[in-house]
């Protein structure tokens, strides 16, 4: 039984119901807005018709493309690596669902009336879904300005690969397929904007608010500072509130109006908004007979949707976690991602990483299966281990691959029988291991602030979205300032208040905020040894900090930090700077190679199923996750994350896809689009792999174990029944078409 | 025009106001109506609330029948040790429903009236030979088997202003009864394939009567009577049980959607029939 942390403010807060979200948060005046979205996937758009919904109750105004591209103040476009997204859809319309007119009303409801009454004018164009039809040379183009649907390409050779292909016993090759999915966090992206004196004011649900604070001086043409960007607690997000999103419209509509816009969306909406990259990703392996991995081709097709996002970059990323972890001599790599007529597809939780380990990792049970090795063993076998050369030609360090593995394998009894299971139902277990890298360049700032009523208060950008990084900086701040944690307290970020920060994603904030804060503590800390030498004459060296006090290193009279501020003093303040540079954008698109990321996150699943061979129904039985942690800042909340995952990862595994037919998402709905119940949750264990130096930095670990999770499920059901599906999610008919399918090829062989 | 909600305290009122609001809707937990106005797959004027009409709540049983009020919300007969010993196949259908927030709210008789393709009480009540009893202005109240009553997805006998009433069951001596419910997504979704079997034993335990209702996978609920006359009078045993399932699965065409395709849904009807007859059997 896992015993709650009864100290923990956050989730007590969070159980009682005590946290306001952006959802909760009005503005007197304000005025309510929803959005007339595109009914085709692709089609020339030659009007919209406000006639009808202006003649609505309530309703004040109805703003289109038009409106915004007319006005020369506004660029009506935004994109951080391409300006593609128009704020309201101009000319062509790319996907259904596509935001096309807002309607703005004095309440909800007669905005929604309203809504129903915008005409759209436009005719249908020929449409394309699939990113892998999307490269043919006459498939329907997206943009102009990117021939061939391109968003995004990326190479890499290392070694020699043609050596590699001709020593190799055996290959193996396959194509491993991950569909569409949503986010689906439980709070929708909602966004209030006002404007007074130019200023611009909004409060979003958003992971990044200086990324949203620069897209909308963009939009603008402001300076950054005359855009202030505040949120609160998100109600979960997992990468779909990581990019600027709905906040351009609210604020276009806001200046136009002159009053607060609130912009809420619907749940169906919140589908039709981000999705998860779709990709097919085609992996050939070579192998020695002893089952050593020689060479290996991956070719990866991510599907970017209509709009760039994050897909230009975050391909690339793609492409460094695609080797997968281990020591392979020769290595190429083409990772695509394409446009298509489908919902803008951006980070998700594991971004670009489920897929590839999905392939690479079904793969090496495939090849262990071929060459009668153990699925362990030969992974034990090639696994990066310290100072190894990756693909990218560096030598990589702080390695634990081989500790995650063995902890994974151990979680299930890994050599161990499964129990019997009951009559016409098989079990068997699987186990994965995943490698990720992570944001660089990036950078984060913090600001530790000491009041003199000995209240210390952190500014910093990082959001908490149920993570846990409130908590984990609280405990950072408290630990290097050797206070207790109630006297330490994080407001929510205010980018006028809170200092730059890259983003609240890729698992990075306990590790670069945490460092930023430890800088602000440090550099605190000096101030106060210079305050606390000069009131008492003698030299900073010879003090030291205890207990929130100091005093002469050998003992003596000691200064509390309270009393060293005397009161009507202004707080004292330290700042701290994480900073990384390099990574794939100092690299050449084409021939990557070279420094990639400031860590390289580590991770492993590993699954009992049981499958029932009359249904294909898989029921996973227990599953583990383990992470590897460098220092452990709270081990309560890192075992919550690999839970998380472990959750999270198998909703994508067993069930969830966003359905397209025609050109138009079918289950925008939680009746039709499933998550993981309470009930479908499994035993879950969870490890933390911790750094055995004490002064190790601790990393993330909120995406971990997530890639590892549906291999590890694959290769527990091939286990199980000797069904392969390499077609996510694991249907219980995709499971029995291929018991069937084998159950003829035995019978065939036999006969 | 904006929608109103009023809440007659009687019968009588209820459909007096139907037939002069006659594109009024009942609402009772809300489950149904309530997502369906989300969806603007309907566009009533006037909601009728039950909460304040009397006797639609109580669960009463006499010697020939178990009788279930409209307004009873499926955890209600879920919980119900009348129904649990008189009518278990339908306290065990009704606990497989959504999740326990939807079954607090959604009531049986809303439920029928719905007429959900993919919904698990009516295979069962079907499967039960229970009748739902109405009443309509000017005494015009019947008795509908809940076989007949749904007629297509989403569709059934009532007319618009006709109110369910109660719902009664049966009740014959040693009969058994089992529903089984094949989930292919997550464990509260609906079903992908729902089967309710009734054994009427004779006294050396072999077959009198079987009743087997497949739902979900076709616009109503399928009651299967030339699949099962074969076994009449015989045993019941694991042979017959599986050309019966074969049978079953033979004579159905079932709709694709995203619980599964139409071939998937017939391995599994197949399936699920032979266990339903062995929960009736065993």
């Amino acid at each position: 039984m896992t015993v709650v942390d009864l100290d923990d403010r956050d989730a007590q807060d969070t159980v009682v119901g005590r946290p306001r979200y952006v959802l909760d948060q009005h503005i007197e005046g304000e005025l309510h807005a929803k959005i007339v979205r595109s009914p085709h996937p692709h089609a020339r758009l030659d009007g919209v018709d406000p006639t009808r919904a202006l003649a609505t109750p309530g309703v004040v105004a109805v703003l289109t493309g038009a409106d915004v591209s007319g006005d020369a103040s506004i660029n009506a476009t935004f994109g951080r690596q391409r300006s593609d997204q128009p704020i309201l859809a101009v000319g062509t319309l790319r996907y259904a669902g596509e935001p096309v007119a807002l309607v703005v009303a004095e309440s909800i409801e007669a905005a929604e009336a309203g809504r129903e009454g915008v005409g759209i004018e436009c005719r249908a164009l020929p449409h394309v879904v699939d990113a892998e039809a999307a490269g043919a040379p006459d498939a329907p183009q997206l943009h102009a300005a990117w021939a061939g649907n391109g968003c995004g390409e990326w190479k890499l050779r290392y070694g020699d690969p043609e050596q590699g292909w001709r020593e190799a016993d055996r290959v193996f090759e396959g194509t491993y397929w991950s569909p569409p999915a949503s986010h689906v966090p439980m709070e929708p992206h909602v966004c209030l904007a006002a404007w007074e004196d130019g200023r611009l004011s909004v409060w979003t649900s958003t992971q990044a608010p200086h990324r949203v604070r620069d897209d909308l001086a963009a939009v603008f043409r402001l300076a950054p500072e005359a855009v202030r960007v505040q949120t609160r607690d998100l109600g979960g997000a997992f990468g779909a509130k990581g990019q600027t999103t709905i906040e351009p419209m609210a604020a276009v509509a806001a200046r136009r109006l002159g009053r607060p816009i609130r912009l809420e969306l619907d749940r169906d909406e919140v589908f039709l908004t981000i999705g998860k990259h779709a990709a097919s990703v085609r992996l050939a392996t070579g192998v020695a007979t002893d089952g050593r991995l020689l060479v290996r081709r991956v070719q990866v097709v991510y599907n970017a949707g209509a709009y760039a996002l994050t897909s230009p970059l975050a391909a690339g990323q793609g492409l460094l976690r695609a080797p997968g972890p281990y020591r392979i001599p020769h290595v190429e790599a083409h990772v695509l991602a394409r446009y298509t007529n489908t919902v803008p597809s951006g980070p998700f939780r594991g971004a670009m990483t489920s897929q590839l380990a999905f392939a690479y990792e079904s793969q090496m049970d495939e090849i262990a299966s071929s060459l009668g090795i153990d699925p362990v063993a030969l992974r034990r076998r090639n696994l990066l281990k310290d100072g190894d050369q990756y693909a990218t030609g560096e030598h990589l360090h702080q390695l634990h691959f081989g500790e995650l593995l063995e902890d994974a394998a151990r979680a299930v009894e890994w050599g161990t029988p499964c129990a019997p299971a009951p009559p016409g139902r098989v079990r068997g277990k699987g186990v994965a291991v995943m490698i990720k890298t992570t944001l660089t360049p990036s950078r984060s700032v913090a600001r530790v602030e000491l009041a003199a009523d000995g209240s210390i208060t952190v500014r910093s950008s990082s959001v908490e979205m149920g993570q846990g990084s409130r908590a984990a900086l609280t405990r950072i701040v408290a630990q290097a300032l050797g206070v207790q944690e109630a006297r330490v307290s994080v407001p929510h970020p205010d980018t006028d208040r809170t200092p730059f920060d890259s983003s609240t994603s890729s698992s990075r904030t306990t590790s670069s905020m945490g460092t930023a804060c430890v800088r602000a503590v440090d550099d605190l800390r000096c101030q106060l040894t210079e305050r606390a030498a000069a009131e008492l004459g003698v030299p900073a060296e010879s003090l030291a900090h205890r207990d929130g006090a100091i005093g002469p290193q050998g003992g003596g009279a000691r200064i509390t930090y309270e009393h060293l501020l005397a009161l009507g003093d202004p707080p004292l303040v330290g700042e701290g700077l994480f900073e990384s540079h390099g990574g794939l954008p100092a690299m050449d698109p084409l021939d990557v190679r070279g420094f990639s990321t400031v860590h390289w996150h580590q991770g492993a699943a590993a699954a009992e199923v049981e499958v029932d061979c009359e249904t294909g129904r898989v029921t996973v039985l227990r599953c583990h996750g383990s992470a590897y942690a460098g220092r452990v800042v709270n081990a309560h909340r890192v075992r919550q994350q690999n839970q998380g995952s472990v959750v999270f990862a198998l909703g994508q595994t067993l069930m969830e896809e966003l359905v397209y037919d025609e050109g138009r998402v079918v289950n925008a709905n939680l009746a039709e689009y499933m998550i993981p119940s309470i009930q479908d949750v499994p035993e879950l264990t969870s490890t933390a792999i911790e750094s055995s130096d004490l002064e190790a930095e601790p990393h993330g670990v909120g995406e971990m174990a997530l890639p590892a999770v549906a291999p590890a499920v694959a290769n527990a059901v091939f286990h199980a029944s000797g069904a392969r599906i390499r077609c996510l999610p694991l249907t219980p008919e995709r499971v029995l078409r291929c018991l069937r399918e084998n159950a003829r090829a035995d019978g065939g062989s036999g006969g | 025009m904006p929608l109103r909600y009023v809440e007659p305290s009687s019968v009588l009122e209820t459909c007096a106001l139907l037939r002069s609001n006659r594109d009024a809707r009942l609402i009772a937990g809300g489950t149904a109506v309530v997502l369906m106005l989300r969806q603007r797959l309907i566009d009533p004027s006037l909601l009728i609330g039950l909460r304040r009409v009397p006797g639609l709540d109580s669960i009463t049983a006499a010697s020939q029948w178990l009788s279930i009020g409209a307004a009873v919300t499926l955890q209600q007969v879920a919980d119900s040790d009348r129904v649990r010993a008189l009518a278990p196949s339908l306290a065990a259908a009704c606990q497989e429903v959504g999740n326990v927030r939807v079954r607090n709210r959604a009531t049986l008789g809303g439920n029928l009236a719905e007429a959900d393709y993919a919904s698990d009480p009516p295979a069962v009540l079907a499967s039960l030979g229970a009748v739902v009893c109405t009443a309509a202005p000017e005494g015009g109240g019947r008795r509908i088997p809940v076989s007949d009553l749904i007629t297509d997805y989403y569709t059934t006998q009532l007319t618009s202003d006709e109110v369910v009433l109660r719902v009664e069951v049966p009740l014959i001596d040693g009969r058994r009864s089992a529903y089984v419910k094949y989930r292919s997504r997550s464990s509260e979704d609906r079903p992908c394939v729902g089967v309710a079997a009734s054994l009427v034993p004779d006294p050396q335990g072999w077959v009198a009567s079987l009743e087997v209702v497949v739902g979900a996978v076709t616009s109503t609920p399928q009651r299967m009577t030339t699949a099962t006359e074969g076994v009449v009078g015989a045993r019941l045993d694991e042979a017959r049980a599986g050309a019966v399932a074969a049978a079953v699965a033979a004579a159905i065409h079932p709709i694709a959607d995203g619980r599964g395709s139409a071939w998937y849904r017939t391995q599994v009807i197949e399936v699920m029939v032979r266990r339903a007859l062995a929960m009736v059997v065993a």
